[in-house]
């Protein structure tokens, strides 16, 4: 790994705000208020942990909380002894977890007091063992006697969280964060994001929506979604204050927005959709706002046009960014006069490339397309990752040399975008069966290799629905090829390995399922199935 | 209010929510007590179309505004805004 002295890691950059704003607000999570200087005392307590107690040198360390002060600090403490965090999230199913543990090969893993009741299956289904970080939780004999092949690092035997020396120089190649996503195979991905990809977009993201000190930023993303990298990382860089949004008010923030005066805001766009049903986005509800992006999933222009009038001191952005492409690449702003004619198709345009980066429309065989033609969307730059986690085949497909375009890598996004007149990147539709739903990245094959193995039957199909705004907000099933299902035995097991937002709402068993004249699945038909059953 | 207007719309709420929840929701025991989102009855989704079937139960709109998601999202106090605030 590169060592770079001059780089400003991600840990430094917070210390910084640590040394200039000791004083001021860094997290306000479950209640309580930390200022920068009391949250560097819980990082550089588990900083510390980690150091003294790992078994073995390893580039990550794994981080399973939610919403609570372990989690932000564990995720510092990570990054201040110079590994990277990989994110578990105690809402995914306890397999899934396991999983994702395995595929990182972490062996140090810091734990938040809200997976306490799920510790012990994750424990027992580890297969190395495990340094276990504890920072909230007290001294538990059971765990220890019951878990041998494994350390425990209680709150008694953490430092008193003076000694700051512990920074460890990260350089730009570093692991900053390794994220899984939904994978084709039923196995999730891992993406590797370094360091210098997130210091691009940091230094970029600062510059352009001024963030200082002042600034409130909101956390409503669940940090096992990219985008929260968003709100942990350019908040620090500046010394402001991250308010983590508490887990009941995640569907409805409009008071907890107003309650502390947010300045920032960052969400998926169905936020704002959902608002705007509970009648609960209206004109100068969130003054407070000065900046607030959408990312995610399509940017509905009606839903861009009531938030900018429920935030009228704000500007309004839609970003566009797989997680290969660290967080966000591509933005355009909001503008109530010009967007709406900018607007395709009723969806607002992803814009265009953060300056600095690259990208190109191609055909199937990688050349550029015709100015305002359609072709799938190509990514280049120093956000861009080089690879999948331990898949060099993937990492083949997805990570390309394009023609004219020397020794660059292009991360092909399997989107199908053209550009407008105006310059303007617009999303068109996925090229594979990867969807969003409610924001989330999931890959339809990895829910029908479940159901699948659930149903007995090779006959299953899943699919968006229903399909508001070009949002999905959740997927449903169809089954054929066997002659009774047990439906609720088929979403237990669902509910087994898949998290909550892929799990069918419904499954139709069907006699047989369409085909169209390529024998293929017709999803079209299905769909209309369900639009005739809504 | 009345007492029995707001037990009246608990049970049609509770029903609702065993015919249009999520996952196993029909063999679930919903209470007045039960929290809608936390238990995974309901998604955001579905408790916007809950929202909608209990407005037209009361023919009146339900006012969130300042009403604290934690609360709000249990059977018993969702019910009993309804019947308070809505206008």
């Amino acid at each position: 790994m590169t060592k770079n002295n001059s780089f400003r890691s991600l840990a430094s950059a917070f210390l910084e705000s640590v040394e200039l704003f000791p004083d001021r607000t860094a997290l306000v999570v479950d209640n309580a208020s930390l200022s920068y200087s009391q949250l560097c005392r819980s990082v550089s307590q588990i900083a510390l942990a980690i150091h003294q107690n790992e078994q073995r040198a390893y580039p990550l360390a794994a981080v399973w909380a939610h919403r609570s002060q372990t989690a932000y600090a564990g995720i510092l403490g990570c990054l201040t002894v110079g590994k990277g965090y990989v994110p578990l999230n105690p809402k995914f199913p306890l397999e899934r977890t396991s999983r994702m543990l395995a595929l990182s090969g972490c062996t140090t893993l810091i734990v938040g007091k809200e997976c306490l009741p799920q510790l012990s299956g994750l424990l027992q289904a580890a297969n190395r063992s495990l340094t276990v970080i504890l920072p909230e939780i007290t001294a538990l004999e059971f765990l220890a006697s019951d878990n041998p092949l494994h350390r425990f690092v209680f709150p008694g035997q953490l430092t008193s969280g003076e000694d700051f020396s512990l920074l460890q120089a990260s350089g730009p190649d570093s692991p900053a964060y390794l994220l899984f996503t939904s994978g084709s195979t039923g196995v999730p991905k891992g993406v590797l994001i370094t360091q210098g990809n997130v210091r691009a977009y940091v230094d970029y993201i600062c510059e352009r929506y001024e963030v200082d000190e002042h600034d409130r930023f909101s956390q409503q993303f669940d940090l096992t979604f990219d985008l929260s990298a968003h709100d942990k990382f350019v908040c620090w860089e500046r010394g402001a204050a991250l308010y983590c949004v508490p887990e009941k008010s995640v569907m409805a923030p409009a008071k907890f927005i107003r309650d502390h005066q947010l300045t920032m805001w960052f969400s998926v766009p169905s936020v704002a959709g959902l608002l705007s049903k509970m009648r609960l986005l209206f004109p100068n509800c969130f003054p407070s706002l000065r900046c607030s992006l959408f990312c995610g999933e399509p940017l509905p222009a009606a839903y861009a046009q009531s938030w900018q009038e429920a935030a009228p001191n704000s500007i309004v952005e839609n970003l566009y960014g797989p997680t290969e492409a660290t967080i966000a690449i591509a933005h355009y702003r909001w503008d109530s006069e010009r967007s709406p004619q900018e607007s395709l198709n009723g969806i607002v345009p992803i814009g265009q490339v953060f300056q600095g980066q690259h990208c190109r429309i191609v055909d199937s065989h990688g050349k550029s397309v015709r100015a305002g033609e359609a072709g799938e969307l190509c990514l280049s730059g120093s956000q861009v990752a080089t690879g999948y986690w331990n898949e060099p085949a993937k990492t083949q497909q997805q990570f390309v040399h394009l023609p004219g375009s020397g020794e660059l890598l292009w991360y092909r996004t399997g989107d199908l975008v053209k550009q407008d007149a105006a310059g303007n990147l617009c999303y068109l539709a996925r090229m594979d069966q990867q969807v969003k739903i409610r924001g989330y990245r999931v890959e339809l094959q990895e829910i029908e290799a479940v159901l699948r193995r659930a149903c007995g039957t090779d006959q299953v199909v899943s699919l968006p629905w229903p399909v508001n705004n070009g949002s999905a907000e959740g997927v449903v099933a169809f089954v054929s090829g066997v002659k009774t299902l047990d439906r609720d035995r088929v979403l237990t097991s669902c509910s087994d390995v898949l998290p909550e937002y892929m799990v069918p709402k419904k499954i139709y068993l069907l006699d047989e399922l369409p085909l169209n004249p390529n024998q293929k699945i017709d999803r079209g038909k299905l769909a209309c199935l369900l639009q005739g059953a809504a | 209010m009345k007492p029995a207007a707001e037990k009246e719309l608990i049970d049609l709420v509770v029903g609702w929510v065993k015919q249009n929840g999520l996952n196993g929701s029909s063999h679930a025991e919903i209470s007045g007590n039960t929290n809608l989102l936390e238990s995974g009855l309901l998604d955001s989704f579905a408790f916007v179309d809950l929202i909608l079937f209990i407005e037209n139960c009361t023919h009146k709109k339900l006012d969130l505004i300042d009403a604290d998601p934690e609360e709000f999202t249990v059977v018993k106090n969702l019910c009993h805004l309804a019947l308070r605030n809505g206008h």
